[in-house]
């Protein structure tokens, strides 16, 4: 048997690297998780982009007003998601559709923070609980809707490809006034 | 005759540095979403810093005021490694002030950006550690191939990621994804709600994601596939508003060229 040359074994270790990587996702490894491993993930490549089709959380919030008889009226449940209109333009300047997908990101990781809280724990602790609540506040106010109360809903979404197909309810906020 | 290496160095810098500069003044346009009664208020998002004394001091740098000087300076920065090219005090201060954005915007602002940000980033960086220990030339291969194997990586593990999900290998998925978009979903008559078109473009992209290594096999090849990759990537902006994401990847492309080059000559004598 030859020994192997440097060339071919560059194109062996070449091969092998690959090889290594299609194994890692087939081999399910240990997360790591840590405050500053999540604030530094930009180092780690997120090879997941848009893969897999599943539960997605969706934000949805109701206001209300109280009446002189101190009940309160409701406004329907909306969904706070970000829709921006679309300009050849924000090819080269884009803040605020920017700032839309950095919301809905949040909204991600709050549903992942509320994963990972141990059983009876309060969320009200967690920062992404304190930002998604200024986030439902901006929406409302957004919306023209003069309230006293509002109360929010994490649902995680099932979409098909024309209508929704499944809805789950994750969390739902106490009503807070405002 | 200008060398190979040098005009992949200086596309690399002219391109990262205009895509440095889109994010910059987007930051810049943004200080009313980061004050401290808005929704990415400091304020709030200081308790995620796990050591009281990091959190002090970035509580400073995180002053408005203080931030805002940050970004201008980060765009002066830019506008010298387009001119004048990369050096150790320009690199350091742009690696130190992305992590400081980074670290600002919850660990990312943008995602798939901000990753191949870090990457150029740290290539550039390691070029100029090198180069300050009088091996420049050897500091420019370490980081193009550093560039090239992340970007390369990137693409065949996304197309691999593709290809073990059903609803990327039937279509679906580029639908569902599509109809979730930032502009709004896809019109009842949209070309990509047909199931066919929907199956060959998320084939199309699963395979041409997959054969990316094979980009190292000729220059010219490395040419197409980045061809290939800024469509893709200029179709993502379309669809899904991520302009910086068509940025950022665009400077890794002189990184893949040349590595390709390289490879092709020194390992398989092409």
């Amino acid at each position: 048997m030859s020994p192997l040359k440097f060339g071919h074994m560059t194109e062996f270790l070449f091969v092998a690297y690959f090889l290594v990587l299609i194994g890692t996702l087939i081999v399910k490894t240990p997360v790591i998780k840590g405050p500053w491993l999540f604030l530094l993930r930009a180092f780690f490549p997120n090879w997941k982009f848009f893969h897999a089709v599943g539960h997605v959380p969706h934000l949805y919030a109701r206001a209300a007003t109280q009446q002189p008889s101190g009940e309160l009226l409701w406004s329907e449940w909306c969904l706070i998601y970000p829709r921006r209109t679309r300009r050849l333009g924000h090819w080269l300047h884009n803040p605020d559709t920017n700032l839309g997908l950095a919301q809905q990101n949040l909204v991600d990781h709050f549903w992942a923070d509320l994963y990972d809280l141990p059983e009876g724990q309060d969320p009200r602790g967690l920062v992404t609980y304190a930002m998604v609540s200024r986030l439902v506040d901006q929406a409302l106010h957004e919306q023209g809707l003069g309230f006293s109360h509002r109360q929010f809903e994490l649902r995680m979404v099932l979409d098909g490809r024309t209508d929704t197909v499944d809805t789950q309810v994750m969390m739902t906020s106490p009503v807070v006034a405002c | 005759m200008l060398s190979a290496m040098w005009i992949a160095i200086r596309t690399t810098e002219i391109v990262f540095a205009w895509s440095l500069s889109i994010q910059t003044l987007e930051y810049l346009r943004m200080g009313k979403a980061t004050a401290d009664d808005a929704l990415w208020s400091w304020a709030l998002q200081r308790a995620d810093i796990p050591n009281a004394f990091v959190r002090a001091v970035l509580d400073v740098l995180f002053k408005p005021r203080v931030h805002q000087w940050h970004l201008l300076m980060r765009l002066l920065a830019a506008g010298g490694l387009a001119v004048q090219g990369a050096s150790l005090p320009v690199i350091g201060f742009l690696f130190l002030g992305n992590l400081l954005i980074l670290i600002r915007w919850r660990g990312a602002f943008n995602g798939g950006s901000d990753f191949m940000t870090l990457v150029v980033l740290t290539g550039l960086l390691i070029s100029q550690v090198l180069a300050a220990f009088g091996r420049p030339e050897l500091g420019w291969q370490a980081a193009f191939w550093y560039i090239a194997i992340q970007a390369i990586t990137s693409y065949f593990m996304s197309g691999s990621v593709k290809l073990l999900r059903r609803e990327w290998r039937n279509g679906s998925a580029m639908t569902i994804f599509l109809n979730g978009a930032i502009y709004g979903p896809l019109s009842h008559t949209h070309l990509l709600r047909k199931s066919w078109l929907a199956l060959l473009g998320s084939w199309g992209f699963i395979v041409w994601e997959i054969l990316f290594p094979f980009s190292l096999l000729d220059p010219r090849l490395a040419t197409l596939f980045c061809a290939v990759a800024a469509l893709f990537h200029f179709l993502v902006f379309w669809f899904f508003g991520l302009n910086r994401f068509f940025w950022a990847w665009l400077c890794a492309f002189p990184a893949i060229i040349w590595c390709s080059a390289q490879f092709s000559t020194r390992f398989i004598g092409v």
